[in-house]
């Protein structure tokens, strides 16, 4: 077992942008740590350099204290599953689990033995016998972690190994796989575009993005203090609302125009914030459980309309556009003046029995406690780093 | 890849709902359809009733035209050395679909997964030669295999064999080896195999159904074959079944139902393995534009 | 980790890439060798023998002289003839096959047997099954016989025996051997023919001369392509057994083809210059041929 360090790895391939640009990522021995960030941000190709299966453009990689960069994947011991599994069609679940212990020179006892043991603990003992071809996806997806996990590697590293199960079987899995690295305790780079899988299985998770690293952090920290706007639109779901909003404050409050609604958020932060100079742009960012609604009497409210409504069941996301008091919302469209937050508009998140019909009329709250503040210019939190 | 090799199914429903007054002419057109079938059938296996008709009698029976005997099977291995031919034949397709294989698998493995600088500019090289007939360079060709004295046994011809077999073994196996998914390979270089290991232990045992499908064209091509066992082979005694059949015949000394039994019998094998492995065939021969 | 530290000696230096490229060489090394030493090299030694006195054993250098005499013999001029007239033979050897698969494919009773008795004949040797046409063609043979039955009991051919028809004869016999694999082709490609394309036809009241012309030869273009090249280039450069065991090239040279022709020239006569120069020139016809070929895989990939 073994840590992983990204130092500075870069990869690019041919001509063009780098797929993964300058990566210093470390991931503890024991640890499970979770590459996410959308389509093409550069988490499969950091994954195969890792494998050995991508050659490393600059920078350095270790595995151990050992730099890698140019060992070959079989001399790294680590393994890796595979977004569609690869299993090998020719061979029984038993010799595809036991196939890297049979090239090691493992005894014959002993192969049985770790296969044995790996399939009791995948539950896979009555399908030894099988072809991959004869299997579910779920069963596959299991013999694809037994492949990796009877080898007792280095590392683990994983290509959104529950992609191609059905939402269910996915929830199952995830918490198989997490139960399954802690019982092992080893290394491991698991990346998802799923932030649900981010959030629930990651020690640690990490946020990509063209290739760069954003920020990693434990998922709590990820959730509550996202570095910047591209992450705190990128974690949670529904996604975070981002509003774009020019500052006229003071030293000890922010006005934030809303439409054609103007509220005071009252600066509480001003230790804990860079402050921008009023008549700057910043982006306040509210999740969707924070908006909450009120009585219009309340402070900071402002008034909304419900656009469209989406029960999913255990909730309730309510798409709100804002509304001037004073106009008629239907005349509203001509009238309004050129503003940057004319297209501001919210969803909510909401219990499921709060009784919410679209066109309804709605005051809500944003509290400021739970907002986040970005330069509209840089997209970087105004929150100062606390060390 | 894969689409085409199931046969098309047996399927009656096409023409099930026929409302009653088309019926009966559809089901004359039917025994139309049949009756055809069965006059091209007699076509088809009109080469197999000369042979056997005409190899069951003796020169005389055949010259007069009337009765049967066994005189020329009995006299045929006296006129044709058919058990020496029948192995010299074996030796030769085996020995070059050996090399076949041995070079196209490796090669196609390389072509398809391992890229090098100039793979793509080689691998049309080689397929281009696919386009090569052997008449259009057989005199340097003759000429250099001679001076290598490689036409004393069978070693030249199963070098010509295996050469002029490597283009079409090269490129389907190239093509079949596009369609398994780098994540395979992938994963068994990750579990510990080099390039070899995951040549000899992944790639050869899934390219099963490609290599069945050379090793059936080949061997039916090989077995066949008349101009490289003719020129390739210098010694008489050990030529090729194909080869005896041709020089005997071409000689115009042999009596006819011998030549008729020993064409017989070189037919066999090729015929067995055909229908054993008709499948394979056909995916052969549809190689590069199936889908 | 000890696995990584400890053996890592010179080769380490080597990156991935190249170590996976130097693999990829290595193993397609043997092929390229095998290709290039039978088939590349003696193409330009044919380029290079064909502008010299050759017997096989000496070569003088004679230059183009070797050409001009080649265009004024009057046996290669034949033996081009030959060849073009064989391809008269083509559209049978397409159109035949296509009806056969045609047939096969409306599947009535024992259509799988049928099949496989079809294609039989593929398996044979064409040298076997010139030896069997020789039969069908001779004297006595039942060509004749099912003349006479049809009552023309005075009518005798011997196809083989006359200049003027001992080609047709011949490219009647090709056009057989041909049948097997090109309606193979052709059957595999109608069952890659959608159903639900001809019932959707059927149900806008096409008729089935419609749908064949419309749906059917639309979708089988790409294996009729193939077909056709593939018969081209069997009809240049895979007759020899045929007319090895059937004609021998006659009567007179009313059969020699252009491969029969080189192999003539190069081990009858001796006069292997001329016959690498012949080859020269069946090299660039089915290279022509050849183009087209890749062309449709190209078209693939
Ligand atoms: N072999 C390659 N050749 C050229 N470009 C590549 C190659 N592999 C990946 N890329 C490019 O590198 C970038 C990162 O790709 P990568 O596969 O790592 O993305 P990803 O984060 O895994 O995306 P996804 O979530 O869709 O799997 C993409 O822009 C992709 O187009
Ligand atoms: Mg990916």
């Amino acid at each position: 077992m073994a840590e992983i360090d990204f130092d500075g790895v870069t990869k690019i391939f041919g001509v063009g942008p780098p797929a993964v640009d300058h990566l210093s990522l470390h991931v503890d021995d024991g640890e499970f740590m979770v590459l996410v960030g959308p389509s093409g941000c550069g988490k499969t190709t950091a994954l195969r350099m890792l494998a050995g299966l991508e050659e490393i453009t600059s920078g350095t990689l270790k595995i151990g204290n050992a730099v890698v960069n140019n060992v070959l994947p079989k001399d790294r011991d680590v393994a890796m599953v595979f977004q569609n599994y690869a299993l090998y069609p020719h061979m029984s679940v038993a010799e595809n689990i036991g196939f890297a212990l049979k090239i090691r020179g493992d005894s014959k006892s002993e192969i049985k033995r770790k296969v044995a043991e790996a399939a009791s603990i995948l539950h896979l003992s009555e399908y030894l016998e099988r072809r991959p071809k004869a299997l579910s996806g779920g069963q596959r997806q299991r013999v694809a972690m037994g492949r990796a996990i009877v080898r007792s590697p280095q590392a683990f590293l994983m290509d959104e190994p529950l992609s191609n199960l059905d939402a269910k079987l996915r929830v199952e899995m995830r918490l198989e796989i997490a139960r399954i690295q802690r019982l092992l305790g080893v290394a491991t780079v698991y990346v998802t575009h799923d932030q649900v899988e981010a959030m629930t299985m990651g020690d640690r998770v990490a946020v990509l993005r063209d290739g760069q690293l954003q920020q990693v952090d434990t998922p709590q920290d990820l959730y509550d203090h996202p570095v910047n706007e591209f992450v705190a639109g990128f974690m949670g779901s529904p996604p975070m609302n981002l509003v774009r909003c020019r500052v006229r404050a003071g030293n000890d409050r922010i006005e934030v125009d809303f439409g054609d609604q103007t509220i005071e958020l009252p600066w509480h932060y001003t230790s804990s914030h860079e402050l921008p100079a009023s008549g700057l742009d910043v982006v306040v960012g509210i999740r969707p459980e924070d908006v909450i609604i009120t009585d219009a009497s309340s402070p900071n409210t402002i008034q909304t309309r419900v656009e469209r409504r989406e029960a999913l069941g255990a909730e309730i996301l309510v798409h709100l556009s804002h509304v001037d008091p004073n106009t008629d919302p239907s005349a509203y469209a001509e009238n309004a003046r050129a503003d940057i937050s004319r297209k501001a508009s919210l969803v909510a998140k909401m219990g499921p029995r709060v009784k919410i019909t679209v066109g309804d009329v709605l005051s809500v709250q944003l509290s400021p406690e739970h907002a986040h503040f970005f330069d509209a210019a840089t997209g970087v939190t105004l929150r100062k780093r606390s060390r | 890849m894969t689409t085409l090799i199931t046969p098309p199914q047996e399927s009656d429903d096409r023409e099930a709902p026929t409302p009653p007054s088309r019926n009966t002419r559809a089901k004359v057109g039917r025994w139309a359809l049949f009756f055809a079938m069965v006059v091209i059938a007699v076509v088809m296996l009109y080469p197999f009733w000369v042979m056997i008709i005409t190899s069951l009698k003796s020169e005389a029976q055949f010259l007069s035209g009337g009765g049967f005997s066994w005189l020329s099977w009995k006299h045929l291995s006296a006129t044709i050395p058919v058990g020496q031919e029948v192995l010299s034949s074996t030796i030769v397709c085996s020995a070059s679909i050996l090399i076949i294989l041995v070079v196209g698998l490796p090669a196609g493995f390389a072509f398809a997964k391992l890229r090098f600088r100039t793979s793509t500019a080689v691998f049309l090289v080689i397929v281009s030669a696919m386009m090569v007939p052997l008449q259009a360079i057989l005199m340097p060709e003759f000429v250099n295999v001679t001076k290598l004295g490689l036409t004393g046994g069978y070693f030249g011809a199963i070098l010509v064999y295996a050469a002029l077999g490597t283009p079409f073994s090269v490129f389907l196996f190239t093509t079949y080896f596009r369609g398994v998914p780098d994540e395979l390979i992938e994963a068994g270089i990750v579990d510990g195999l080099g390039y070899f290991g995951a040549l000899w232990r992944l790639v050869v045992p899934i390219a099963i159904p490609a290599i069945a499908t050379v090793t059936v064209l080949q061997f039916i091509q090989i077995w066949d074959d008349l101009l490289v066992g003719l020129l390739f082979i210098q010694n008489t005694s050990e030529r090729p079944i194909t080869v005896g059949l041709a020089v005997l015949a071409a000689g115009r000394t042999t009596s006819i139902p011998e030549l008729m039994a020993g064409s017989f019998i070189s037919a066999l094998p090729a015929m067995i393995v055909y229908l054993g492995f008709q499948r394979y065939l056909v995916k052969g021969l549809t190689m590069g534009i199936d889908r | 980790m000890s696995a990584i530290t400890s053996n890592a000696p010179r080769v380490r230096r080597m990156t991935l890439r190249r170590r996976r490229q130097l693999s990829g060489f290595l193993f397609a090394l043997p092929a390229i060798a095998l290709v290039i030493g039978f088939i590349g090299v003696p193409i330009g030694q044919a380029v290079y023998y064909s502008f010299t006195q050759w017997n096989g054993l000496t070569s003088t250098w004679i230059g183009p002289s070797t050409w001009t005499q080649a265009f004024h013999n009057s046996n290669l001029w034949t033996a081009l003839e030959n060849n073009a007239l064989l391809l008269l033979a083509v559209p049978f050897a397409l159109g035949l096959p296509l009806g056969i698969a045609v047939l096969l494919h409306q599947r009535v009773a024992g259509w799988r047997i049928f099949r496989s008795i079809y294609f039989l004949p593929t398996a044979i040797s064409w040298v076997v099954l010139g030896l069997v046409a020789e039969r069908f063609f001779a004297y006595q043979g039942t060509l004749n016989s099912i003349i006479h039955a049809l009552g023309f009991s005075h009518v005798n051919t011997n196809m083989l025996g006359y200049e003027s028809t001992a080609l047709s004869a011949l490219g009647i016999t090709f056009v057989f051997t041909m049948i097997g694999t090109n309606t193979m082709l052709f059957l595999t490609g109608l069952a890659t023919l959608d159903p639900s394309l001809e019932e959707a036809a059927r149900i806008d009241g096409a008729g089935r001369w419609r749908i064949f012309r419309s749906i059917t030869l639309p979708h089988l273009s790409r294996f009729i392509q193939l077909a056709f090249v593939m018969t081209v280039i069997a009809l240049f450069s895979a007759l020899f057994s045929l007319i090895f065991v059937m004609t021998g090239g006659g009567p007179g040279y009313a059969t020699t083809t252009m491969e029969f022709l080189i192999y003539q020239t190069g081990f009858n006569q001796g006069d292997f210059g001329t016959a690498a120069l012949y080859g020269l020139i069946l090299f660039v016809l089915t290279g022509i041929v050849g183009v087209v070929q890749l062309r449709l895989i190209g078209s693939n990939e």
